[in-house]
């Protein structure tokens, strides 16, 4: 066993740095350090940045325009974006539909979206939970009716996030009523800009727009743009919840939140706090080396699986948890809450993560939720690990 | 022993049950929120008419005489549908601040408070202190038959819709509790909304002249005033928030029989039964520990500071596990600003928050 990376894993680490700090775009590290909101234009300027340095295909191969990364580079890439505090990358374009466009699709998709993808030309959305289908997603209903060579799309997707921004959204629909609910499921790309598609914004419980409800009326899909066959739909689904639940455990970001916690506690005098701190701190490091032997095993020509639900899991109770210490060092001033555009010229006296911890909390509720909730992650344990 | 309301507290009960089910729907609640003062007059006027705001009052001052018992029972109902008029900072902090002082002109402003008329808010927490609110760096310099005050208040609730404050200050070195008129030269206020659908404010008293009868109590007394007013606000934020785990595991139970996921009600499953279960027993749990408490502040025990810490510190950790299994068993409508149910959350943390979290309370019982 050898825990420390190879000479070579460093260097790259060393690159990953060094972009981080010099080329990360200035605009939005200055925001980000007031504690600003960042505009839709500032998402697409870190993207397009990434873009430029060609790692926006951080997790692609080489022969679709990807970097061709080690799972253990994906790692550190990932790792050091979270401990720095970089913008998340959006997943829905590069670590979801994109995978099932490179592996799935026809050459002719690949050659009309990928590329798209790779430079952020297009913004893509998730077309996959219903109001009556979440856990049990197989269960969906929006219809998709085959008329000449089109599809006639019909039903309504929720929880959809930044579908007010996107351009594309790629949804599960269902083109046949099948005995087994799983085999009339296909996998289709729609124009947002389809007449017949609306979205409808959800707020939150922290005041934010940042999902919403997507409707389709009618609305006419060229059959092209279809992926794969008609009614394997859920295969590709699994295949892309598979993907987006590696890097699910975020520990670099959680390990930058875990640092500036202590920063404000330190002079808290609060024992309390500290000790909960330091369990965070122990669960923290458990969940890292976790993530690090699954690594390993998948370096080592392993096929991990399920056991990536336990990151899920852990991953985001730890975040929640730190939101939760945020708010407890916050004291009486989480009381105050300036909602989700703030009070930038008029802030109230108090310390100044007071009214974002908040905020963050109750935003952070989501993630036992999505992605699979993690009861969902807990059956999946269940049933392929414990065999039960 | 008998641990039975009586058929009188049971009435008042059932009174304040219809007013919640037929007056108080979630889009009331959101116009309310929404609205310039934050909560609505007119019910407000019509607490009064019930003799609501009347009812932590001695009847020598015009109230109704009843105590903790009668005031939990209020705040457990209120905090079912997440009434948001200032009841807590005028009528019970402020009233029991006054009621129990020796303050000349306490009985005309208890019946100004009873009659719905005016709000007072207790103006005690400065930014730069934690919870140690015996030494404000607010000043208060007598000058004749004025005193000149000068200070920060921040996290005064209801602030904004205070008619005088009760300002905690060093009046010529000395602990005391000052009232001053909203409309007093050098008085201003900044309101802000919190995250349970209320309002506080920061007041900057800046050389405002306060005549002298204004002292409501200096010293020991004033000391003793507050540590009692806010003892037993915490008791009634802690009913409160039993009020809201007993909804959040109803209405959790009520939505997982309907939810149907995997052709059957999610309430099938059984680590959901057994989550509810839980949310049970935790409401349970802290509704003993409330009894507890609200008897001895009934009684006046001497224990009662401690029993009331015990109940806030069990209370932070058990309101946010109910609310946030009821979020969780509730999905992505858990997160939802259009359900009731994510509100019950923010207004769990806006409890644990106020009077001091669990921690805090912890550190107190381990230390009384």
């Amino acid at each position: 066993m050898e825990i420390s990376f190879t000479e070579k894993d460093l260097q790259f680490r060393g690159q990953v740095r060094s972009w981080i700090k010099n080329d990360y775009p200035a605009h939005i590290k200055q925001k980000q350090n007031n504690g600003e909101k960042l505009s839709k234009q500032d998402i697409i300027d870190f993207h397009k940045a990434l873009s430029l340095q060609g790692w926006m295909g951080y997790n692609w191969p080489v022969e679709y325009g990807g970097t061709g990364w080690s799972s253990t580079q994906i790692y550190i890439f990932q790792k050091e974006f979270g401990l720095a505090g970089c913008i998340n990358i959006l997943p829905f374009g590069v670590g979801m539909v994109g995978p099932v466009i490179y592996t799935f699709g026809s050459d002719e998709q690949k050659k009309r979206f990928l590329p798209n993808i790779l430079n952020f030309d297009t913004w893509w959305c998730q077309g996959y939970s219903e109001p009556g289908s979440g856990s049990d997603l197989a269960s969906l209903k929006t219809k998709a009716v085959k008329e000449g060579d089109h599809y006639i799309v019909n039903g309504s997707k929720t929880w959809t996030t930044l579908a007010q921004h996107a351009d594309w959204i790629f949804c599960l629909v269902r083109t046949e009523t099948t005995e087994k609910k799983q085999e009339g499921i296909s996998f289709i790309l729609i124009d947002m800009k389809t007449p017949g598609v609306e979205v409808e914004p959800i707020i939150t419980i922290d005041g934010e727009h940042e999902v919403n409800a997507v409707f389709f009326t009618d609305v006419k899909v060229p059959a092209e743009n279809l992926i794969g066959e008609e009614g394997k739909g859920w295969t590709y689904a699994k295949f892309l919840l598979a993907h987006e639940r590696f890097g699910i455990a975020v520990v670099g970001a959680s390990i930058r939140q875990l640092n500036i916690l202590k920063d404000i506690v330190a002079g808290l005098k609060n024992p309390n706090l500290e000790r909960k701190i330091t369990e965070l701190e122990i669960n923290l490091n458990a969940l890292e080396m976790l993530e690090l032997r699954l690594l390993s095993d998948l370096e080592n020509g392993g096929h991990p699986g399920a056991e990536s639900s336990i990151l899920k899991i852990r991953g985001t109770e730890i975040q929640q948890r730190l939101t939760e210490l945020f708010v407890e060092a916050s004291g009486e001033y989480a009381l105050i809450y300036p909602g989700p555009h703030g009070h930038s010229n008029n802030q109230p006296a108090g310390p100044a993560h007071a009214a974002k911890s908040v905020s963050k909390f109750l935003n952070y509720r989501k993630a036992s939720i999505y992605g699979g909730s993690n009861e969902i992650q807990k059956n999946i344990i269940s049933k392929y690990i414990l065999g039960l | 022993m008998n641990l039975n309301y009586s058929d009188e507290q049971q009435m008042l009960r059932d009174q304040i049950q219809k007013f919640c089910e037929s007056d108080y729907s979630f889009e009331k609640r959101e116009a309310i929120i929404k609205s310039d003062n934050g909560y609505d007059k007119d019910l407000w006027k019509m607490f009064s008419e019930l003799g609501w705001l009347s009812v932590p009052f001695k009847e020598e001052t015009g109230g109704l005489g009843y105590g903790p018992v009668e005031l939990t029972i209020l705040f457990e109902e209120f905090g079912k549908v997440l009434v948001v008029e200032p009841y807590l900072s005028t009528v019970v902090i402020s009233g029991s601040i006054l009621d129990n002082s020796n303050f000349s002109n306490k009985s005309k402003l208890i019946g100004s408070i009873t009659s719905g008329e005016k709000h007072i808010s207790l103006a005690y927490i400065e930014s730069n202190q934690t919870f140690d609110h015996s030494s404000p760096s607010t000043t208060a310099i007598s000058d004749g038959n004025t005193l000149v005050v000068n200070g920060m208040k921040s996290l005064v609730l209801n602030g904004g819709n205070a008619d005088h404050i009760i300002a905690s200050v060093m009046l010529d070195g000395e602990f005391a509790l000052v009232l001053i008129d909203q409309e007093l030269s050098g008085y201003s206020s900044n309101s802000y909304p919190t995250v349970d659908g209320q309002t506080c404010a920061e007041i900057q008293l800046e050389n405002v002249s306060v005549p002298s009868e204004s002292i409501i109590a200096k010293g020991e007394d004033a000391i003793n005033l507050l540590s009692e007013a806010i003892n037993l606000a915490t008791l009634c934020i802690s009913a409160e928030s039993i009020g809201c785990m007993t909804a959040c595991y109803l209405k959790t139970v009520e939505y997982t029989k309907e939810r149907r996921q995997f052709d059957q009600p999610i309430s099938n499953f059984q680590v959901l039964q057994h989550r509810m279960v839980d949310m049970f027993i935790e409401t349970e749990m802290c509704k003993s520990l409330l009894y507890k408490a609200m008897l001895e502040c009934d009684s006046n025990e001497p224990t009662k500071f401690k029993s009331v810490s015990g109940l806030k510190s069990q209370i932070g950790t058990a309101g946010k596990f109910v609310s946030q299994q009821a979020v969780q068993l509730h999905g992505g409508m858990g997160v939802s600003e259009e359900l009731l149910i994510g509100h019950y959350l923010k207004k769990l943390v806006a409890i644990d928050s106020l009077f001091g979290n669990s921690s805090h309370h912890l550190n107190k019982y381990i230390s009384s």
